[in-house]
């Protein structure tokens, strides 16, 4: 077990390289550069003030010099400083992460919620209309886009009720009930997608269970239905419900940047959309791999998990 | 003295049976009224695609000065802040989607799907690199990395379908690889490869046939999630540019400013985009449940 | 003895009285009642601002977020709409004074000022700015990127010789110069502070102090109780609060977290907003926003007079008008025309301007110079039109692609992202690009020598041309009002025969508010120097 673990900690490390070295690159593909950019908001360029900006900003290195220094800079903890700003890329970054936090955090709470009693109707009830409409609804979640989901509800929000939740945010701590108005919504719209990923995977793995030998076993037995669903199905059927909470933030990433961007929650996903419209290259870099890291340790959590609770299967040679 | 038997005689043939397609397909459809409804869907899309320059009213790119009108007789879904019949826009931005969608899909697909066929097969190091490269593509998520790209190359139709056809490519890996080590270890390919068949006609011939029920069902899933990249990424301002009309940046720029004036401009690109993407699940999730019978249920 | 009768004269006292009273309020923004103190004013600007210092932007959202916190040597006058010579107010500067035929500009400086963090202002504040600005060679510091170096060409020295006394010495007579340094782009920097604090952070003189500043979030001022206009400001603060999305920035004013909104809003903005909350007031007016078109001089086939013609007249103006403007612009030439300008050509003129003209009648005469030039339906002319990825420019670029498409022209549309966009107009990487131009103040030297001259970073054309040049710098020498509009009238003239840059027009600018704002002031004819928001209160 000891090896497995080590050798899946080695597989994330190059991974994690990987991606820095792809991140890199890519932001260095992109046309124009941050002096560019700074000239951009001046309304012209000169090309001797240009040269000076770039040894000033250090981006006249060669690039094989200025990833070293990232990376050697990200392992320690630095995360430079954001050349938009002209402020430690950390200072920025840190008081946006609650913002995306609560947000993703509420979120995950919300699909949950709607997600998991969805997916044990719809199997219980299988083939009845209950069931079709519970899959058609939860689909109709994963077919709209985001930000349509999140247009439309500000649009009828202020129309009908001449409010729509904050435009700057509140601190949980200074207003929690001002700060839950502000998110609800917001967070709301993006569980409502995710819940329909974790309903379909809740009702196929309930459909298994439900089939399995213990279960009518139990009702064999005499137990009543619903105990059984919920204390032996339920059970053996989070499994995979939590393995795939874990992969799902991934997935709710994407929507936290287009949700934060009309609620204008100023969280670290949308900021990470600026950060690459402005070439801010350490924001841009720092964000992503960070994004990558949490992404790379959440799966690996899971895959570990997994593997501990389940030995039945094998991960070549454990 | 007995002739060896062929090699085909030792091994089970698993390749999917017809009845005849046209018993097949209304099996499908008594079967799973769902997903033939979701067929539907798709076989409208397709034609609003196809036959767009039919079905149009407009030019849809040609400007007016009857500037945002209420949908009617003249403009049947309305018009935009620059006159352009909405109709007719919503019916070529079908083309859009569908051929980024389309593309997108079956290119990242493929090229996963080599990936993961050839990884899978022949294991050892290859294998663990490929992973590894495949794990750095998915480390993160859809939409960031489609920006990342998008930034890098530039707005265009191209670049489009190559950022998305680069995120779904490590999933078809993975679905394609773990198909192939199942039936890997099948007794019956040990045999063809104890009498002597070669690594490639193995592969072509056994494997690759059973990894196309799984390999259908992540197209048609994937494609829906591709039209939303699409627009989510227009919505962004990367993606399609002008004068392409693409569903996901009409709701972004007109839209949203004048949405409250012209609902019309937001309701009808979003109602196109949830149902061609809701009609493609539908149909992906029935595909699934013929072909690939281990799953169903789901 | 008949009794006095007094009714007649007091009542014709009366009328001459509210007729004095009510007549200079014409051209004015209205009075508003007496002034209550109190309220944080909350409003959403353009974007987020690069940094806080306008010296080193282009953009009106740093003169937005930056100006309440600063102050000029002179100013212009809030209430009074239309900006000119005649509308300058004091403000560090008491007194100012040409010398010598306006070759020496001296300036008497308040003594009773002080910077945000205490220390007093003197004259070598504003020796350290200009020269600073000018690039002078014993300046203290340096700008890292300067936009309006060319407005301080004309300077030759500043001369501190008292802590209250400022001469600007300068090479030829610019009567201009006074009205560049009214300018919300030219405020008056502390000596004392390093120049990189003002990326962030913000020390001035002026009515508000900055509070915090959440770059790409919010900035908030409040109250400087030590401004030296005593009485001033009536408000405790101003809270910019950044809103990315314009439909969100709608709902927001609406719902009434916003006490002011419409930077950058359009006519079809400002009406949503009303539609959805009746009682908010809608203020309109012309700016010095213009959307042009630029035809790149140093590459074929636009060095043909014939093609660049065509081009201009297949862009029917009144088409612009309703599409891309909804109604809300104004047609011109290179300057804005009166009502709402100075120095603009006359109506009649203007009427005449290529693409004024009968639409049909128009694209027929382009076809007709195209096929001149050489091009032909089996070979037509093709042409890449640029513009930046914001929904405006692509806006009016795609109506704009539309139109080439109707003379038989192929044209596409290239959207270049932001950053990128400037430099690519500067080293002239385009055929045909779409763009909106800002300047600073409604005046020929600025506008002029800014966009046409032979050699300006933002003469994104390449145009060039010797005699235009030889006029823009006499006009600016020119002291006479009279001769120097007919000069500048010639230049404007000769520049739209050339296709200079052709103008489709000058945009509207609108700002939506509450009705218990009061005091919040617009100018026709720039967008830039109205924003120290020192006179405005809340009536609640």
């Amino acid at each position: 077990m000891r090896t497995y673990v080590v050798k899946r900690l080695l597989i994330a490390g190059v991974t994690l390289l990987g991606m820095s070295l792809l991140l890199f690159v890519l932001m260095r593909l992109a046309p124009g550069n941050i002096t560019d950019i700074i000239f951009e908001s001046a309304g012209y360029v000169d090309e001797a003030d240009r040269h000076r900006l770039e040894a000033e900003l250090g981006i006249d290195r060669p690039l094989i010099v200025q990833y070293g220094v990232w990376l050697g800079d990200f392992v320690r903890g630095e995360l430079g400083k954001s050349y938009r700003y002209d402020l430690p890329a950390w200072q920025i970054i840190k008081p946006r992460l609650p913002v995306t936090l609560e947000l993703a955090v509420l979120a995950m709470g919300f699909s949950v919620l709607l997600g998991v009693p969805c997916g044990v109707i719809s199997a219980v009830r299988r083939g009845r209309p209950l069931d079709y409409a519970l899959r058609v609804v939860s689909l109709a979640g994963l077919s709209m886009p985001s930000f349509w989901l999140a247009m439309i509800v500000i649009l009828l929000l202020v129309r009908s009720m001449g409010w729509i939740p904050s435009m700057t945010y509140v601190s949980p701590f200074d207003d929690l009930r001002a700060n839950l108005a502000q998110f609800l919504l917001p967070a709301l719209a993006v569980g409502y997608r995710s819940s329909a990923l974790i309903m379909r995977i809740t009702r196929s793995t309930m459909l298994e269970v439900l089939r399995e030998d213990y279960i009518r076993t139990a009702w064999a037995k005499g137990q009543r239905g619903t105990q059984v669903v919920w204390r032996h199905a339920l059970k053996n059927a989070s499994l995979p419900v939590v393995t795939l909470i874990g992969i799902e933030f991934a997935f709710l990433i994407g929507g936290l940047i287009v949700t934060e961007t009309v609620f204008n929650l100023p969280g670290v996903a949308r900021y990470l959309v600026d950060a690459i419209q402005f070439r801010d290259y350490p924001i841009v870099q720092n964000l992503a791999m960070l994004i990558a890291v949490v992404v790379v340790f959440a799966n690996l959590t899971v895959d570990l998990l997994y593997t501990w609770l389940d030995p039945r299967i094998k991960y070549g040679g454990a | 003295m007995a002739t060896i038997p062929s090699v085909d005689l030792a091994i089970p043939d698993t390749r999917p049976r017809t009845r005849g397609a046209a018993g097949a397909f209304w099996l499908f459809v008594r079967k799973n009224p769902l997903g033939a409804a979701g067929g539907l869907m798709v076989l409208l899309l397709l034609i609003a695609a196809l036959f767009a320059d039919v079905f149009a009213t407009h030019n849809p790119v040609r400007t007016s000065s009857r500037v945002l009108v209420a949908p009617g007789a003249e403009f049947w879904l309305g018009t935009d802040n620059l006159g352009r019949d909405l109709y007719s826009r919503v019916l070529h931005g079908a083309r859009i989607s569908l051929v980024v969608g389309l593309t997108s899909t079956l290119l990242g697909a493929v090229a996963g799907g080599l990936v993961g066929l050839v990884s899978g097969y022949v294991g050892g190091t290859t294998d663990l690199v490929a992973q590894r490269v495949m794990d750095i593509m998915q480390a993160l998520p859809i939409l960031v990395l489609a920006l990342v790209l998008t930034a890098a190359l530039g707005p265009s139709l191209t670049n489009t379908v190559i950022a998305i056809s680069v995120v779904i490519a490590p999933r078809a890996a993975r679905v394609v690889r773990a198909s192939v080590l199942a039936i890997r270890e099948f007794v019956y390919v040990e045999s063809a490869r104890a009498l002597g068949v070669s690594h490639a006609r193995v592969a072509w011939r056994h494997i690759l046939p059973n990894t196309f029920g799984p390999f259908i069902v992540l197209v048609t899933a994937q494609l829906g999630g591709a039209i939303l990249a699409e627009a989510a990424l227009s919505f962004l301002g990367l993606g399609v540019p002008e004068p392409y009309p693409s569903w996901g940046r009409m709701l972004s720029i007109a839209a949203a400013e004048y949405a409250q004036k012209a609902p019309w401009l937001v309701i009808y690109p979003g109602l196109a985009i949830s149902l061609a993407v809701f009609g493609t699940n539908l149909l992906g999730d029935a595909l699934r449940d013929t072909l690939d019978p281990r799953l169903r249920g789901s | 003895m008949t009794r006095p009768r007094p009714l007649l004269p007091l009542l014709s006292l009366t009328v001459v009285l509210l007729l004095l009273a009510v007549l200079p309020a014409v051209g004015q923004n209205p009075p508003s009642g007496t002034p209550k103190y109190g309220g944080v004013l909350v409003t959403s600007p353009l974007s987020a601002t690069p940094s806080l210092s306008p010296h080193e932007e282009s953009t009106i959202a740093t003169v937005q977020q930056a100006s309440p916190c600063f102050n000029n040597l002179v100013y212009y006058d809030p209430t009074k709409k239309v900006e000119s010579g005649d509308t300058i107010i004091p403000e560090l500067a008491e007194k100012w004074s040409w010398q010598d035929n306006y070759r020496n500009l001296v300036f008497f400086l308040r003594h009773d000022v002080k910077w945000h963090d205490g220390k007093p202002f003197t004259s070598q504040d504003v020796k350290y700015t200009f020269d600073m600005v000018r690039g002078a060679p014993e300046a203290k510091a340096r700008l890292k990127v300067n936009p309006r170096k060319l407005w301080y060409d004309g300077v030759e020295a500043i001369e501190a010789p008292d802590p209250y006394t400022v001469v600007f010495r300068l090479k030829h007579p610019q009567p201009s110069l006074l009205l560049m340094l009214a300018s919300g782009y030219s405020p008056v920097y502390p000596a004392h502070v390093p120049l990189a604090e003002f990326k962030n952070r913000c020390i001035g003189t002026g009515p508000f102090k900055l509070k915090d500043n959440k770059p790409g979030e919010l900035v908030e001022y409040v109250k400087n109780p030590d401004y030296f206009i005593k009485g001033r400001p009536y408000l405790d603060g101003i809270k910019f609060v950044i809103i990315r999305d314009r439909s969100t920035q709608i709902a927001a004013l609406q719902s009434g977290q916003l006490d002011v909104g419409g930077s950058g809003w359009n006519k079809t903005n400002a009406e949503n907003a009303k539609s959805g909350a009746a009682k908010l007031v809608i203020l309109e007016a012309d700016s010095n926003v213009n959307d042009n078109v630029l035809v790149n001089f140093k590459r074929a086939p636009f060095t043909d007079l014939r093609v660049r013609r065509a081009i201009n007249l297949a862009l029917d103006r009144k088409a612009y008008l309703v599409g891309p403007r909804q109604g809300a612009a104004t047609f011109g030439g290179a300057l804005l025309p009166k009502p709402a300008g100075i120095w603009g050509l006359p109506a009649a003129e203007v009427a005449k301007l290529p693409g004024m003209g009968d639409p049909a009648k128009q694209k027929a005469e382009a076809k007709k110079l195209l096929a001149e030039a050489g091009f032909t339906p089996s070979n037509p002319l093709k042409i890449v039109v640029s513009t930046r990825a914001l929904a405006i420019y692509v806006d009016t670029a795609s109506w704009m692609v539309d139109q080439l498409q109707l003379v038989g022209i192929d044209a596409t549309l290239e959207q270049i992202e932001t950053g990128v966009w400037h430099p690519k107009m500067t080293r002239l990487e385009y055929q045909v690009a779409l763009n909106l131009t800002g300047t600073g103040i409604d005046d020929p030297d600025a506008q002029l020598f800014e966009n046409y001259r032979c050699g300006s970073q933002r003469n994104f054309s390449g145009y060039c041309s010797e005699e235009i040049d030889k006029l823009m710098v006499q006009q600016s020498q020119t002291l006479d009002a009279k001769k120097r509009l007919a000069l500048v009238q010639e230049i404007d003239r000769k520049l739209q025969a050339d296709g200079a840059r052709p103008i489709l027009g000058w945009a509207k600018q609108y700002y939506v508010h509450w009705p218990h704002v009061k005091g919040w002031a617009i100018h026709e004819n720039s967008i830039y120097n109205v924003s120290r928001r020192q006179d405005v209160w809340l009536d609640r």
